[in-house]
C-alpha cells in the first residue's frame, strides 16, 4: 500500500492564491510519499509494535488501517471490529460531558446504546475520573482526557485495537493499568497494533516489531533485533548531524581504531572496562611539538571528558610522515548511554588546528551500575 | 443499508447538534423561536415602509410563513460550512460513514423547524386562517429537507477544499433570499416575466417550496402550484449532485484537514 499527500504551497487555496496560480501557470505542487509500498500482515492474536522516527509514517499507517484515510494505491484488509486510539481524546467534543462523549464514541465504533450502558461503569471505573464524568470534557485535565479515551477504546472490546503513542502520557500508575489491560488483551487472543517511542515498553508487549523509516519498512520481526537496528540507525543519524571535520591539514588523522581491552575493534563498551584508541596520522613535512587530544560528549552535546597529550605531559618532540599514537582509558566511568568521541591534533600554543574530527565516532556504554549523574567517581563507604 | 445500521450514531449526533447549538447561550432553545420573530419584526417594518404590507390583508401571516420556511434553509446553509471542518477531530481520528454528519445537521435543523412549525400552526389557528390542502405539507417538507441536504453536502465539502466558500456563501444567500418570494408576493416577481416564461421563476427551488407551504398553510398562490414541479425537479438534481459529489470526496477529507 502507498500513501501520497499532495503538499500545496501555502495550505488551502483561496481566491487570491488561485488567481496567482493562474498567472504563474500552474500551482506549486509537491507530492509527499508518506508510505511507500508498505506490505505486511498481522496474524490474529498478534501484537505488533510499530517504531520509527517522527515523520516515518507510523500514524498515517494506523489512520489508513482505521479507515480515516484511504491509501493512494493498494488495499488494507481487516477482519473483525477495530477500535483505535489515534490521539489523546480522539473524537471527543469539548462541549459534551464525559458521559455523552462515551456514548458518542461507542456509537462511532458501532455499538448500541444498550451495549454501551453495560460497559459504562467499567469505563468510568477504569478511567478513574469519578464525578467528572458529567462535566464537559473541556474542563478535563489532559490526563483525564487520555484516561477516558483509553478506557473507551479498550472497554469497547474490539477484535483489533490500534494505539498511537498513548503510553507516553498519563502518570506511571495509569501507564501500569494500560499495560495490564494490554496484556489482558493479548492473552484473550486479540490483535493489537501499537505505536510507541518507549522502546523498552514496546519490546515487552510486542510479538513482532515493524520499523518504519521515511515511509518504508526497514525491518520487521523479533522485537530485540528490530529495536537494535533502530537504535543503531538513530545513532548514525545523530552522529552525522553534528559531525565536522576541519583543520589546516598539515597533519591529518587518517583513522582511529576503537578497541576494547582485548584489542578487538568495537563501538560498544562495558562500564568499568578499558577503552583503547589507536590514532593514525600523516604529517606533511616535519611538525614540531604537536598535541593530540580527544573529548567525549553525551548525546546532548555536553563534553563529559576531554584531555590531551600536553595536559598529561606526554611529550611528542616532532612527527613526520605516517605514524600512530595510542590512547588508553583504563576504566570507562561514564553512565550508560551513547556518546560521541572527537579527536584532534593541534599546535602546542593551540593557535593552529591541524586536523579535528568533531563527534566523528559514536560509542555505546553499557552498564549495570545505576548511579546518578554523568560519570562515576570511585568511592568507599565505611562505618 | 449502512446508514440504517448506524442509526444509533445518527441519533447521538442529532442530539449533540441540538444540545451544542444553544449550550453556551442564556436563552438557550428560545433562540430558535426568537430568531424568526426578530426577522419577522425587521422585515415587517421594512415591508411596511416599502408598501408591501398593503398588497394583501393577510400580509403578516404571509411574511411569517415565508420567514419561518426560509430560516430552515438558512440555518442548514450556515451549519453546513462547519459540518466537516468543525468535526475535524472525528474525521481525522475515527472511521464511520461521513454522510452521517451532514445528515445529522439537517435532521437537527428539521427538528428545530418542526417545533417552530407547531408554534406557527397554533398562531394560524388563533388568527382563523383558512388552511389550504394540508396534504401538500409533508411533500413540501420532504422537498425542503432534500434541498437542505443537497446544498449542505456541496457546501460542506467545498468549504474543506476551498475556504473562501464561507465568504462567498453569505453573498449568495442574500441574493437567493431576494430571489425568493419571502417578503414580496410571487405576483411581483411574475410581473417581470412574460406570461409564457413565468416558469423560469420556479427554477429557484425555494420559490416552489415557499409557494407550496403557503398553498398548504394559507391557501395562497394555488394557481402556480403546477409550476412547483419544476422546483421539485431542480431540488432532486441538487440532491443527486450533492450526494455524488460528497461520496466522491469523502475519502479525501481527512487528508485536507
Amino acid at each position: 500500500m502507498t500513501k501520497t499527500f499532495r503538499l500545496r504551497q501555502g495550505g488551502t487555496p483561496t481566491l487570491k492564491s488561485m488567481a496567482l496560480d493562474i498567472l504563474r501557470g500552474g500551482r506549486l505542487k509537491r507530492d509527499f510519499l508518506a508510505l511507500k509500498d508498505v506490505t505486511f500482515s498481522v496474524r490474529h492474536g498478534e501484537t505488533l509494535g510499530i517504531i520509527g522516527a517522527n515523520g516515518a509514517g507510523k500514524s498515517t499507517l494506523l489512520s489508513i488501517i482505521t479507515g480515516t484515510m484511504s491509501p493512494t494505491s493498494g488495499t488494507v484488509t481487516t477482519h473483525g471490529s477495530i477500535s483505535s486510539l489515534l490521539e489523546l481524546g480522539a473524537g471527543f467534543h469539548p462541549d459534551l460531558t464525559g458521559r455523552e462523549n462515551v456514548f458518542l464514541n461507542g456509537a462511532i465504533m458501532g455499538l448500541s446504546r444498550k451495549q454501551m450502558r453495560d460497559r459504562f461503569d467499567a469505563i468510568v471505573q477504569f478511567a478513574g475520573i469519578g464525578d467528572f464524568i458529567d462535566q464537559p470534557v473541556k474542563h478535563y485535565s489532559s490526563g483525564m482526557y487520555v484516561r477516558l479515551g483509553f478506557a473507551v477504546a479498550v472497554e469497547i472490546d474490539p477484535d483489533i485495537l490500534l494505539i498511537d503513542e498513548v503510553l507516553a502520557v498519563g502518570d506511571s500508575d495509569f501507564q501500569q493499568k494500560c499495560l495490564q489491560k494490554m496484556r489482558d488483551f493479548r492473552e484473550r487472543g486479540k490483535t493489537m497494533l501499537i505505536i510507541s517511542h518507549d522502546l523498552k515498553t514496546i519490546q515487552s508487549v510486542s510479538d513482532r516489531i515493524l520499523l518504519l523509516d521515511s515511509g518504508s519498512i526497514l525491518g520487521m520481526g523479533d522485537p530485540a533485533n528490530v529495536i537494535d537496528e533502530y537504535q543503531s540507525l538513530t545513532r548514525k543519524r545523530n552522529a552525522r548531524l553534528i559531525e565536522r571535520e576541519w583543520g589546516t591539514g598539515e597533519v591529518k588523522i587518517t583513522g582511529v581504531s576503537l578497541l576494547d581491552g582485548t584489542g578487538v575493534k568495537t563501538d560498544r563498551f562495558k562500564w568499568g572496562a578499558p577503552l583503547e584508541a589507536v590514532i593514525s596520522y600523516h604529517a606533511e613535512g616535519c611538525i614540531v611539538q604537536p598535541v593530540f587530544g580527544f573529548s567525549i560528549s553525551d548525546e546532548g552535546g555536553r563534553v563529559i571528558y576531554g584531555n590531551n597529550t600536553q595536559i598529561e605531559k606526554f611529550d611528542i618532540p616532532r612527527i613526520e610522515g605516517d605514524g600512530s599514537i595510542a590512547l588508553t582509558l583504563e576504566k570507562i566511568a561514564m553512565a550508560k548511554g551513547t556518546y560521541r568521541v572527537s579527536f584532534s591534533v593541534h599546535s602546542a600554543d593551540h593557535k593552529i588546528n591541524y586536523h579535528r574530527l568533531d563527534n566523528k565516532y559514536t560509542i555505546d556504554v553499557e552498564s549495570d551500575k545505576a548511579f546518578e549523574g554523568y560519570c562515576y567517581m570511585p568511592i568507599k563507604w565505611g562505618r | 443499508m449502512d446508514l440504517y445500521r448506524r442509526r444509533e450514531l445518527l441519533l447521538i449526533l442529532v442530539n449533540r447538534n441540538l444540545k451544542i447549538r444553544y449550550k453556551n447561550s442564556t436563552l438557550g432553545f428560545f433562540w430558535s423561536l426568537l430568531t424568526p420573530v426578530l426577522f419577522i419584526l425587521i422585515y415587517g417594518i421594512f415591508a411596511h415602509i416599502l408598501g408591501f404590507s398593503k398588497t394583501r390583508p393577510d400580509y403578516l401571516e404571509f411574511l411569517i410563513v415565508g420567514i419561518v420556511v426560509w430560516q430552515f434553509l438558512a440555518m442548514c446553509l450556515n451549519d453546513s460550512l462547519g459540518v466537516i471542518l468543525g468535526n475535524a477531530n472525528l474525521i481525522k481520528k475515527t472511521s464511520f460513514p461521513r454522510f452521517i454528519l451532514p445528515l445529522a445537521m439537517v435532521i437537527a435543523n428539521l427538528i428545530n423547524f418542526l417545533l417552530t412549525l407547531v408554534v406557527l400552526f397554533a398562531y394560524l389557528l388563533a388568527v382563523h386562517m383558512t388552511f389550504g390542502n394540508l396534504a401538500i405539507l409533508p411533500a413540501v417538507l420532504l422537498a425542503q429537507c432534500a434541498l437542505c441536504l443537497g446544498t449542505g453536502l456541496i457546501l460542506a465539502t467545498t468549504n474543506v477544499f476551498f475556504r473562501d466558500t464561507e465568504h462567498i456563501l453569505s453573498i449568495l444567500v442574500l441574493a437567493w433570499f431576494f430571489l425568493t418570494p419571502v417578503f414580496y408576493p410571487i405576483d411581483k416577481q411574475m410581473a417581470f416575466l412574460p406570461a409564457d416564461l413565468n416558469w423560469l421563476a420556479f427554477l429557484n427551488p425555494m420559490t416552489g417550496i415557499v409557494c407550496g407551504y403557503r398553498a398548504a398553510l394559507m391557501s395562497d398562490g394555488v394557481a402556480f402550484l403546477h409550476l412547483t414541479w419544476i422546483s421539485l425537479g431542480v431540488t432532486l438534481l441538487i440532491l443527486i449532485a450533492g450526494v455524488a459529489f460528497f461520496q466522491r470526496m469523502a475519502s479525501r477529507l481527512a487528508d485536507e484537514m
